[in-house]
C-alpha cells in the first residue's frame, strides 16, 4: 500500500487553486502563443514527402474557410438589399399547381415506360460505355497433357450466378466462373432520395459489351442488373408492392471489390 | 482479474488520429517500390501485404482497447455500480460493443479484398483494390468517433479514481452535506481533501490510510447525501449509496450539533434512520461534530446507544475525541471482522495448525513475567496522554502575542547571571572573535599535560641525564641543519653517466694495474683495438674542443660540422617550424583514418550497413 497520499479526482485543480501558478506562468503563456505562429511556418517550410502533401491539402482547406469567414464578416456590416426574399406561398402564374394534369402525366409515363419495355430500349444515365474486348474478360485457361489446349476460359470480371447455379462437370466447363469473383449485392442508389442501399442481385438483364457476357452473368460498368427492392418499400398505383426494379451499374466492380449502381425510376 | 488500479489503460486516439497514424505506420513499413514490369504474383503479394497490414494494425490497436478497459462483470461490484453511476453502463457497453464491432467488421473486408486480389491481373487492378481496401476500413473508423471520443473520456476520468480496496479494513464517514467529514479524514490520515465552507464540496469519493494497531486502514470520505428517496438522488449522491451499499466496513455518520450545516439535528436524525437500511452488515457508530461546545439534549441519542451505535462528540478543530472515535470505531470493526471470520470456514484450516504451547508446572514455584522498572514507568507515560514537559508550543500557546523566543535561557554558563549579557563583536577595534582567549593554547597544553598524555619519569632522572638528553637534542637539531644545507649546495651540477666520457686506454691500464691486474703486453686486446679503429688522435686535435663540452655519441659516418637532416632545407627558424607545421597538419586526416601513410587505400568496410540499408527517403547516401 502506498505510504504518500496518492492524487485522486481533481488533485491538478485543487493545486492551482491552493498555490496558483507559476509567477511567470502568464508570460510564459503568452510568449509561446506568440511563438505558435512561427513554429508553425518553420513546419510548414521544412516539412518534405507525403507527410507535407497532406499537410499543405489540409492547410489549404483551412485558409480557404478562413478567407470566406473573414468575407462573411465583411459583408455583414454592410447592407444589401435582398432580392430573393419573397414571401412563401407566392408562386408565379405560370407555375401554379394544376392536379388534374399531373394525373395525366403520371398515365402517360406509365404508357411510355411498357411501349419501351416492349422495344426494349431504356433511357440510362450511362448511355455509352467503354465495350469491353473478350481477352480482356476472359482469360485462356491452358490445359491437357502437354497444356496445349485451350479451350476453356475464365471470366475476370465480377459476375452474378443465380441461386440455384450447378457447375457443369468441370472437364466439360468452358467458361470458370472463380466464386471468389461472384457477387451477390450491389449498393444500389436512388437518384432522387439521395440514399443508397445494399440490395441483393435477382439478375444480369444486359451486358452493353456483348450478349454472351449476359448469358455469363458478367458485371462490368454500365451493365442493367435487375435488384430486389422490396426493402424500399414502393408500391404501384394500383396498391402491388414493387420488389424488382432495374439498376445500372457505375463503377468498375473488378476494380473496387463491390458494385455501385443506379436505380433506374 | 479484479483491477483496482485504472491507471493503465491505454490512450484512446480521436478517429482521425487514428486513422492518420494507421495508415502513416503502412505507408513508413511495408515496401514503397513496385513496378509494372514486375511478375504479377510480386505485384499482388505487395499490395496484399499492405492490406493484411493495415488490418493487422487496426486489429490489434482496437484488440488493445477492449482489453484494457475493465469488464464490469469482471471487477469488484462495488466498483462495476461506481462505473454505472458515473459513466452509465448501457453507454459504456455499447461503446465497446461497437469497437467490438468495428474490428470485426475491419478484418471481413481485409479479407474480402484479399481474395478479390488474387484475380487481379494487372498493376492497376490491383493498387484499385488496395485502395479500396483501406478506404474502408478509414470509413469504419471514421463512423466510431463517438465511441472513441466517449472512451477517452471514460478512460480520463477512471485513472483519476482513488484506489479503494473494497476488502480491507475501511471507514466510511457519511451524512449530511458540510458536517466536517472532509475535515475528519484530513485530521486522521494524510489525504489533503478540499474543506470549504459551502455545500457540496466533496464531490467524489477521497480515500486516506492511517494506521492503528500496526495495521493499515482506509478512512472512505464521500459526499454528502441529502434525505430524498433513492431515485430522485443524483450522481455525486450516488456515489455515496454505492460506497455504503458495497464496502464491507465500519459506518461513520457525521452529525453537525452546532447545525452550521443548515439541517437541524432532527432532521440529521431522520436521514441516519432512512439511510440504516444500507448499513445491513456493516458495524454502526454515530458521531457528533461540534463548533462550539453546546449543550444537547441527552434523551435525543438514548435510542441509539440503546441499540449499541456508540455516539462521541468530537470535534476536528480542537482535536478532542477523534482519537477515541478512530480507536473505538477500528476496535468494533475488528471485532466484527474477527467475529465473521471465525464463522467461516477458512478459519477451521488454520485453527487445525495452531496449537497454542503452555510450558508444563515443574514444581510449585511461582514464575510470574519479569518487566524492568524502566519500561513499566516508560509505559504509564505512554499511556498517560498529557505530555511530559511543557513544550514552546504550549508556552507560545499561553502567552499569546507576548510570547518571544528566548533560547538564552537554555545555555549552561558557570556564572548563571551572565546568561542574558549582551556580547559584543567588535571592541577596541579588535574583532572579538579573533581573541576568544590569548592563552587558549597553553591552557590546552596544561589540559593534557593533567590528562596524562606527555608522562615520563623526570623526576627519576638526575642533572647528569638532563644535560646530556639536552645536549642530544641539540646534536640532533644542528644535524638536521646540517643536512638541508648541504642539499641546497650544487655542487657538482648536472651528472652525466659515466659511460659518455671517453676512456683513455693510459688511465684504464694504470687503474688496472693499481688494482694488481698484469697490464702488460695488451696490444691485441679488445680495446687497443677498438681505440685504433676509432678516430685518431690527430682528428681529436684538430677539433680543439674545450674540456667542459662533453662529445656527443656519434659514429665516424656521420659528419659532426653538418646539420642535421630535419634542419639542412630551411635555415630560417620561422620557416622551419611553419614547415613543420605543414606537415604535422597533412599527417593529421592519415593519422585520424588509422592509416599507415599516404599509400595506405585500403578500406575496412567496403559496404557499410547503414549506407545500403533502410527507404531511400530525401538526402543523400553519403551520410544519411
Amino acid at each position: 500500500m502506498c505510504l504518500l497520499p496518492q492524487p485522486q479526482n481533481e488533485h491538478i485543480e485543487l493545486h492551482r487553486k491552493r498555490h496558483g501558478q507559476r509567477l511567470d506562468h502568464q508570460e510564459r503563456k503568452r510568449k509561446k502563443e506568440s511563438r505558435e505562429a512561427h513554429e508553425r511556418s518553420h513546419k510548414a517550410r521544412k516539412m518534405i514527402g507525403l507527410k507535407a502533401k497532406l499537410y499543405h491539402k489540409q492547410r489549404h482547406s483551412e485558409k480557404i474557410q478562413m478567407k470566406k469567414t473573414l468575407k462573411m464578416h465583411e459583408q455583414r456590416k454592410t447592407k444589401q438589399k435582398n432580392d430573393d426574399k419573397t414571401p412563401e406561398g407566392a408562386v408565379p402564374a405560370y407555375l401554379l399547381d394544376r392536379e388534374g394534369q399531373s394525373r395525366a402525366k403520371i398515365l402517360s409515363n406509365m404508357i411510355k415506360q411498357k411501349r419501351k419495355e416492349k422495344a426494349g430500349k431504356w433511357e440510362v444515365p450511362l448511355p455509352k460505355v467503354r465495350a469491353q474486348g473478350e481477352t480482356e474478360v476472359l482469360k485462356v485457361i491452358r490445359t491437357g497433357k502437354r497444356q496445349k489446349k485451350a479451350w476453356k476460359r475464365m471470366v475476370t470480371k465480377v459476375c452474378f450466378v443465380g441461386d440455384n447455379f450447378t457447375r457443369k462437370p468441370p472437364k466439360y466447363e468452358r467458361f470458370i466462373r472463380p466464386m471468389g469473383l461472384r457477387f451477390k449485392k450491389a449498393h444500389v442508389t436512388h437518384p432522387e432520395l439521395k440514399a443508397t442501399f445494399c440490395l441483393p442481385i435477382l439478375g444480369v438483364k444486359k451486358n452493353p459489351s456483348s450478349p454472351l457476357y449476359t448469358t455469363l452473368g458478367v458485371i462490368t460498368k454500365g451493365t442493367v442488373v435487375e435488384v430486389n427492392v422490396s426493402e424500399l418499400g414502393l408500391v404501384t398505383q394500383g396498391g402491388k408492392v414493387i420488389w424488382g426494379k432495374y439498376a445500372q451499374v457505375t463503377n468498375n466492380p473488378e476494380n473496387d471489390g463491390c458494385i455501385n449502381a443506379v436505380l433506374l425510376v | 482479474m479484479a483491477l483496482y488500479n485504472f491507471k493503465k489503460i491505454m490512450v484512446v486516439p480521436t478517429s482521425k488520429e487514428f486513422i492518420d497514424i494507421t495508415l502513416s505506420k503502412t505507408q513508413r513499413k511495408t515496401p514503397t517500390v513496385v513496378h509494372k514490369h514486375y511478375q504479377i504474383h510480386r505485384i499482388r503479394h505487395f499490395y496484399m501485404r499492405k492490406v493484411k497490414f493495415t488490418q493487422q494494425n487496426y486489429h490489434d490497436r482496437l484488440s488493445q482497447i477492449l482489453t484494457d478497459f475493465p469488464k464490469l462483470d469482471d471487477i469488484h461490484p462495488f466498483y462495476a455500480d461506481l462505473m454505472n453511476v458515473l459513466y452509465d453502463k448501457d453507454h459504456y457497453k455499447l461503446a465497446l460493443g461497437q469497437i467490438n464491432i468495428a474490428k470485426n467488421l475491419i478484418d471481413n473486408v481485409s479479407k474480402d479484398y484479399v481474395r478479390l486480389m488474387k484475380y487481379g491481373d494487372s498493376l492497376y487492378r490491383c493498387k484499385q483494390l488496395k485502395r479500396a481496401a483501406l478506404g474502408r476500413m478509414c470509413t469504419i473508423m471514421k463512423r466510431q468517433k463517438q465511441s472513441l471520443e466517449y472512451l477517452e473520456q471514460v478512460r480520463q476520468h477512471l485513472s483519476r479514481l482513488p484506489t479503494i480496496d473494497p476488502n480491507t479494513r475501511t471507514l466510511l464517514l457519511c451524512g449530511y452535506p458540510n458536517v466536517g467529514k472532509s475535515s475528519f479524514i484530513n485530521k486522521v490520515t494524510r489525504a489533503d481533501v478540499e474543506v470549504q465552507p459551502y455545500a457540496f464540496t466533496t464531490k467524489s469519493l477521497f480515500v486516506g490510510h492511517m494506521d492503528y494497531k500496526y495495521l493499515r486502514w482506509q478512512v472512505v470520505d464521500t459526499p454528502g447525501i441529502l434525505d430524498h428517496p433513492l431515485e430522485e438522488r443524483n450522481t455525486i449522491e450516488m456515489q455515496a449509496i454505492t460506497a455504503l451499499a458495497h464496502l464491507r466496513s465500519a459506518v461513520l455518520y457525521v452529525m453537525d450539533v452546532s447545525e452550521q450545516c443548515g439541517q437541524t439535528l432532527e432532521q440529521q436524525l431522520e436521514l441516519f434512520n432512512n439511510i440504516r437500511p444500507l448499513f445491513a452488515n456493516k458495524v454502526r457508530d454515530g458521531t457528533c461534530l461540534s463548533g462550539f461546545p453546546t449543550l444537547f439534549p441527552q434523551k435525543i441519542f438514548a435510542d441509539l446507544t440503546a441499540e449499541g451505535i456508540s455516539v462521541i462528540e468530537t470535534s476536528t478543530l480542537t482535536e478532542e475525541g477523534v482519537m477515541t472515535v478512530k480507536t473505538e470505531a477500528c476496535d468494533k470493526l475488528l471485532a466484527h471482522r474477527v467475529d465473521g471470520k471465525m464463522k467461516g470456514k477458512k478459519v477451521h484450516d488454520v485453527l487445525n495448525r495452531l496449537h497454542l504451547a503452555v510450558p508444563a508446572k515443574r514444581d510449585e514455584k511461582a514464575r510470574p513475567p519479569f518487566i524492568p522498572e524502566g519500561a513499566r514507568i516508560g509505559r504509564k507515560t505512554m499511556e498517560v496522554d498529557a505530555p511530559k514537559r511543557k513544550t514552546e508550543r504550549d508556552l507560545e500557546v499561553e502567552m499569546g502575542d507576548d510570547y518571544i523566543l528566548d533560547l538564552q535561557k537554555y545555555w549552561d554558563l558557570m556564572n548563571q547571571d551572565e546568561k542574558y549579557d549582551v556580547i559584543p563583536e567588535i571592541w577596541e577595534g579588535h574583532n572579538i572573535a579573533d581573541y576568544i582567549d590569548p592563552d587558549i593554547m597553553k591552557k590546552e597544553e596544561e589540559l593534557k599535560v593533567k590528562a596524562g598524555e606527555y608522562e615520563t619519569d623526570e623526576e627519576s632522572e638526575d642533572e647528569e641525564m638532563q644535560e646530556i638528553r639536552q645536549l642530544a637534542k641539540q646534536i640532533r637539531e644542528k644535524r638536521k641543519l646540517k643536512i638541508v644545507c648541504s642539499k641546497d649546495k650544487d655542487v657538482h651540477g648536472p651528472r652525466l653517466p659515466r659511460t659518455v666520457k671517453k676512456v683513455e686506454r693510459k688511465t684504464l691500464e694504470k687503474e688496472m694495474g693499481d688494482l694488481g691486474l698484469d697490464m702488460t703486453g695488451k696490444d691485441d686486446s679488445h680495446y687497443a683495438v677498438n681505440a685504433r679503429r676509432s678516430r685518431s688522435v690527430g682528428v681529436a686535435k684538430k677539433r680543439k674542443r674545450e674540456a667542459s663540452v662533453v662529445p656527443t655519441s656519434r659514429t665516424r659516418s656521420q659528419s659532426a660540422s653538418r646539420p642535421p637532416r630535419d634542419q639542412s632545407g630551411v635555415r630560417d627558424p620561422k620557416m622551419a617550424k611553419q614547415a613543420k607545421k605543414l606537415m604535422k597538419n597533412q599527417q593529421k586526416d592519415m593519422n585520424r583514418q588509422g592509416k599507415k601513410g599516404e599509400a595506405d587505400r585500403h578500406v575496412f568496410d567496403l559496404k557499410p550497413k547503414h549506407l545500403f540499408s533502410g527507404k531511400r527517403k530525401s538526402g543523400t547516401n553519403d551520410h544519411r
